[in-house]
């Protein structure tokens, strides 16, 4: 049985069964500030799930969380949020999204407690839910034991996370969080990414990232968006994104041995590279064709194969190559 | 039934509890929200709900009140003279026939203009510049809010405690007046005086609301926002209070000669903050002053000025202000 939600908001489970569910959709969108175009002709659809937008500087990550927010005025075209057009419903857009900015803020004079609650209720939550609410995400995110301490005492990764908790307390569907990490030590850094990557995963609401460090990316993200120059240069899984042309594979050998080798070679794979204990080969057709051919050459030879696998290059790999 | 197995070892003891015992996991939020507009009373509400919650601004407006709260002891006190006395005293009849009771409230918040100002650095110097410190715009406008509701919230939350801080204890001496003076002509004398309050009260109070929301807009820290605005106040003060030297000057010796004090003057006599606010008093009430407490005094009051250039004054200084504020908010950068 399907749950009903109890408010008339549009629920992401409602549409969860389908293929592919867009929390965000931007068409043809031309964002100008004076003679410089921050982002051109820029179409893309924001999936459900948790995606990591990637760019370099100036690429056009702010003006696009910007115009998800309904902030900026576009010169040309359209776009939605959660069902809310970005042009003409903006308070409704960012009453359905939380965002986590990334420079430091809060309001001054306040508990953490009397924060997240007035963040709520400038969402539009009745002044009990939201105090409510606030006590519940700031024990979601680790800060019950702080929630009475005035957030201008707060250490920098406790700031980062009150920020969350403000993002979330009004129970967005979609949140933007803009650097979630930064300037977190390590400990820190682990506590919010379990943080981020729980609230993605299962909890019905779409997280979209904004980061420039591609491992935090990896670790909470199933999807990147690539932006450059005002313009979307890629999009998918980050494990498509990761794959390298022409399926190489990787092949661990407990011994490195030249029959083998040349056993390969003489089949018609393509030797790439050597790696620790093997070798990096190409073989024309699929990967599976490929391993037929090393442990036919295996068993030929003699040789041990201990790991074969699709090869695959880093995401910071992968990035720096798409916005070539 | 079966026997009960007295072999089986009991479970493993786990030790203390050491997670907690609420669930801690993340919910979503499916209660009602209302619909995203008019923001702008939720800011009111927390900017004067911060300024309700120090004691320091209700004993403040307590002391506001220190003029009436003397008068009406002095006004007690000849009262008990006069019943206690069979005949009424001349000097006790003459203290009620001196009396205007519409300069009582005038001289009420001419003296407690400092405290009105000091409640007005309280309510309002940090109220733009504390947010510009800490970035909280961010945080307003990541939420269903404009840079109007902002402005506008931030106003009105500024606006009610001032109001109150002169509204409460003016009303609470008109009420007490009305209930107890009205032998001695209290609402008799000028029945407008209620309404004429009821207009003049607000006018003060957005005046300082204004002006002070324009200075906090120009800083980052509250602090220096107030220093600023109180040294405005002083140094415009301290001109009248020169114009006032002047004006002692001439009617100290010869009463009759309020008409030879010059002209520029009587112009500056009111160009401060408080002048302002005491010259607005005046031509909203009607009156040019009378001694204090009923004191028979030679030296004659200021007159009042013209009520529509005094108006206009005010209000184009609470519209610069206000427009000042609007311009330093920026609400551009709300994401890196």
């Amino acid at each position: 049985m399907r749950e009903v939600p109890l408010n008339p908001r549009p629920a992401l489970s409602q549409g969860l069964n389908s293929a592919r569910v867009n929390v965000a959709s931007i068409r043809q969108l031309t964002v100008r500030y004076g003679s410089f175009t921050a982002l051109s002709d820029f179409t893309v659809d924001i999936p459900v799930g948790c995606v990591g937008l990637l760019g370099p500087n100036g690429a056009g990550k702010t003006t696009l969380i910007k115009a998800l927010l309904g902030l900026v005025d576009p010169a040309s075209g359209s776009g939605e949020v959660l069902g809310a057009d970005i042009r003409r419903e903006g308070r409704t857009v960012r009453q359905r999204v939380g965002l986590m900015p990334e420079q430091d803020c809060h309001l001054p004079g306040m508990t953490a407690v009397g924060f997240v609650a007035y963040a709520g209720e400038l969402a539009g939550m009745p002044a009990a839910q939201a105090l409510r609410r606030a006590h519940e995400v700031l024990e979601y995110c680790q800060l019950g034991e702080a929630r009475y301490r005035n957030v201008e005492t707060f250490s920098t990764g406790m700031k980062q996370k009150i920020k969350l908790a403000q993002a979330l307390v009004h129970g967005p569907r979609l949140l933007l969080l803009d650097e979630p990490t930064n300037g977190l030590d390590p400990h820190g850094r682990e506590e919010m990414l379990e943080l981020v990557r729980d609230v993605s995963h299962g909890k019905d609401v779409s997280v979209l990232v904004s980061s420039h460090i591609l491992p935090d990316i990896e670790r909470t993200c199933d999807q990147v968006i690539v932006v450059t120059q005002g313009r979307l240069v890629a999009q998918g899984m980050i494990k498509d994104l990761k794959r390298l042309e022409g399926q190489p594979v990787d092949i661990e050998l407990k011994d490195p041995n030249g029959a083998f080798l040349n056993a390969l070679l003489t089949a018609g794979v393509t030797l790439l590279g050597e790696i620790p204990l093997g070798y990096r080969v190409q073989a024309p057709g699929r990967p599976e064709e490929t391993a037929a051919l090393a442990f036919a050459a295996a068993r030929s030879t003699g040789a041990q194969i201990r790991r074969f696998h699709v090869a695959t290059r880093s995401l910071e790999e992968a990035f720096l190559e798409v916005i070539r | 039934m079966s026997e009960p197995n007295l072999t089986e070892p009991s479970p493993p003891d786990t030790g203390p509890v050491t997670g907690p015992i609420a669930d801690l996991s993340y919910r979503t939020y499916d209660g009602p929200l209302s619909p995203p507009r008019a923001r702008w009373w939720a800011i009111a509400r927390a900017a004067s709900r911060q300024t309700f919650a120090k004691r320091g601004f209700w004993i403040l407006t307590v002391l506001g009140a220190w003029y009436y709260l003397v008068m009406i002891v002095i006004v007690f006190f000849v009262e008990q003279v006069l019943s206690a006395s069979p005949q009424p005293t001349n000097r006790a009849m003459d203290f009620f026939t001196r009396i205007v009771w519409k300069d009582q409230f005038l001289h009420g918040l001419s003296f407690a203009q400092l405290i009105f100002m000091i409640v007005t650095l309280m309510a309002g110097a940090g109220a733009i510049a504390n947010d510009n410190r800490a970035n909280a715009l961010l945080v307003y406008l990541s939420k269903p809010c404009t840079k109007g509701d902002y402005i506008i919230g931030k106003w009105i939350g500024v606006f009610m405690p001032v109001f109150v801080a002169m509204a409460l204890p003016t009303f609470v001496f008109y009420l007490y007046g009305a209930m107890t003076f009205q032998s001695y002509g209290f609402l008799t004398a000028d029945p407008w005086m209620g309404p004429k309050l009821l207009a003049l009260l607000p006018l003060m109070a957005a005046f300082q609301t204004s002006l002070i929301l324009g200075f906090s807009s120009c800083f980052n820290q509250g602090r220096l926002a107030g220093f600023a605005y109180a040294g405005l106040y002083m140094l415009t003060n301290l001109f009248t209070q020169l114009m006032v030297g002047v004006f002692m000057n001439y009617v100290s010796r010869d009463n009759t000669a309020i008409d030879q004090v010059p002209a520029t003057v009587k112009t500056f006599f009111y160009a401060s903050i408080d002048g302002l606010n005491i010259g607005l008093t005046k031509a909203i009430l009607g009156t040019h002053g009378s001694p204090y407490f009923g004191i028979p005094s030679r030296i004659p009051s200021m007159r009042a000025p013209e009520l529509l250039p005094v108006l206009a004054l005010i209000i184009a200084l609470s519209v610069g202000a206000t427009v000042l504020a609007w311009r330093r908010v920026r609400a551009v950068e709300v994401v890196g």
